[in-house]
């Protein structure tokens, strides 16, 4: 799993590749912090890469996004592979965040 | 086998030359194209250009090799050799060179030559696809759990022992990692919600500390996986000593969930239901097992209870 993160002012763009499981979530827990502390009010994420995420991965999008919108962020899914679309559809993610197939 | 290259030409040259001598073979116009088809279906070789847009060579292998290991063997077609490029890629984990332009009998005696080696690892594959059924099991020690990479060394545990579709490979590993993973931080380790909320650093403090208490460092995870070829399904069953937990609450509220919900308990599961075929509880809720049939690829259907 590798996570790229670019963040251009106030929108910060995030690509994970891989299987993000509870292993590696530490290291979205820490990437998503550097987002939170930074001045960025879009988070862009672009998950055609990735291949599937676990519960921990989940719940580590769903604390920075009650963090996020408490400082008005926002989160987008801007590409999203299918396993990890039905997912987040079944989650009901996509009643939070905006979620394109791609 | 797979071919890719960003030059259709040579796609569909090579592509009619390896056919021609008895290779079943697809095109591929990019590493990122590639790449889908390899997380689809399983190739033995693939042949690619060092040189392409969007994702080079050495990038590609680079992908190949955290992804599926020794699984799949790379040739990497090139104009050049660079020596510090040449070291790269060796590290790396390519299998053979080609000088473009190709010389058909080179390529085919690479072919040959990385089949010949792969002869034995089929023959234990084919061995397996005869087996009625297998039945492994594992006991964890908590001590032992943060140090090593439980998910890779399942993930290469699978591969090397089956052939699985590559998709419900993945999915057979997440459910293990959950499973695995409630098993080591609920029933082992009694984490609070705040205590799973911690940073990497403070949360590996905690557990260390936790673990230092005999009690908790005696105390196992037992993972069983069963393949039942009769059947075709894959059973997994993780077991841990802690106090278990009210799976039929649990259950009641997953199954009842109409709208979203930000609460922690119960993603899990929800997560077990939406990739297995059949989520059992037992023992209180110390014992989850899993079933998942292995052809028919991805879930869309909820798991039965």
């Amino acid at each position: 799993m590798s996570i790229e993160l670019n963040i251009d002012k106030s929108v910060a763009t995030m690509k994970i590749e891989g299987i993000l499981n509870s292993e590696n979530s530490y290291v979205l827990q820490e990437k998503l912090t550097e987002v939170l502390n930074s001045d960025a009010t879009l988070l862009e994420l672009d998950l055609a890469e990735c291949r599937n995420i676990s519960s921990t991965g989940i719940g580590k999008i769903l604390l920075f996004f009650k963090d996020f919108i408490g400082k008005n962020g926002e989160v987008e899914v801007i590409r999203c592979s299918k396993s990890v679309y039905e997912l987040f559809s079944m989650l009901k993610l996509n009643q939070l965040f905006t979620i394109n197939l791609g | 086998m797979l071919v890719v290259d960003d030059s259709a030409s040579i796609v569909s040259s090579l592509c009619k030359v390896l056919d021609l001598s008895g290779y079943h073979v697809e095109p591929a116009c990019s590493g990122i194209d590639a790449l889908r088809k390899l997380h689809q279906t399983h190739y033995d070789i693939v042949i690619c250009d060092i040189e392409m847009p969007e994702l080079t060579g050495l990038d590609f292998l680079q992908k190949i090799s955290r992804d599926f290991q020794d699984e799949v063997s790379v040739i990497l077609m090139t104009g050049f050799l660079d020596q510090e490029y040449f070291i790269n890629a060796i590290r790396l984990g390519a299998a053979d060179f080609i000088r473009k332009p190709i010389d058909t009998k080179q390529l085919l005696s690479s072919i040959e030559h990385i089949l010949g080696k792969r002869k034995i690892k089929d023959e234990y594959h084919e061995f397996q696809q005869y087996l009625q059924s297998a039945d492994f099991s594992f006991s964890i020690m908590p001590v032992n759990f943060s140090k090593s990479n439980l998910f890779n060394a399942l993930s290469s545990f699978l591969r090397h022992n089956f052939k699985i579709d590559q998709q419900v490979l993945n999915e057979l590993l997440l459910c293990m990692d959950e499973m695995v993973y409630n098993a080591y931080i609920h029933g082992t380790l009694q984490l609070d919600q705040q205590e799973r909320r911690l940073d990497y650093a403070t949360l590996q403090a905690v557990i260390s500390h936790k673990l230092s208490d005999p009690v908790t460092a005696a105390r196992r995870i037992r993972l069983r996986i069963v393949i039942n070829r009769n059947e075709d399904c894959v059973m997994i069953e993780v077991d841990d000593d802690g106090d278990g937990f009210d799976h039929h609450a649990v259950m009641q509220k997953v199954l009842s969930e109409q709208d979203l919900s930000l609460v922690e308990h119960g993603r899990g599961i929800t997560l077990l239901c939406h990739l297995a075929h059949k989520v059992e509880f037992e023992n209180s809720g110390r014992r989850v097992r899993i079933t998942k049939h292995l052809s028919n690829g991805g879930t869309s259907k909820p798991a039965s209870i």
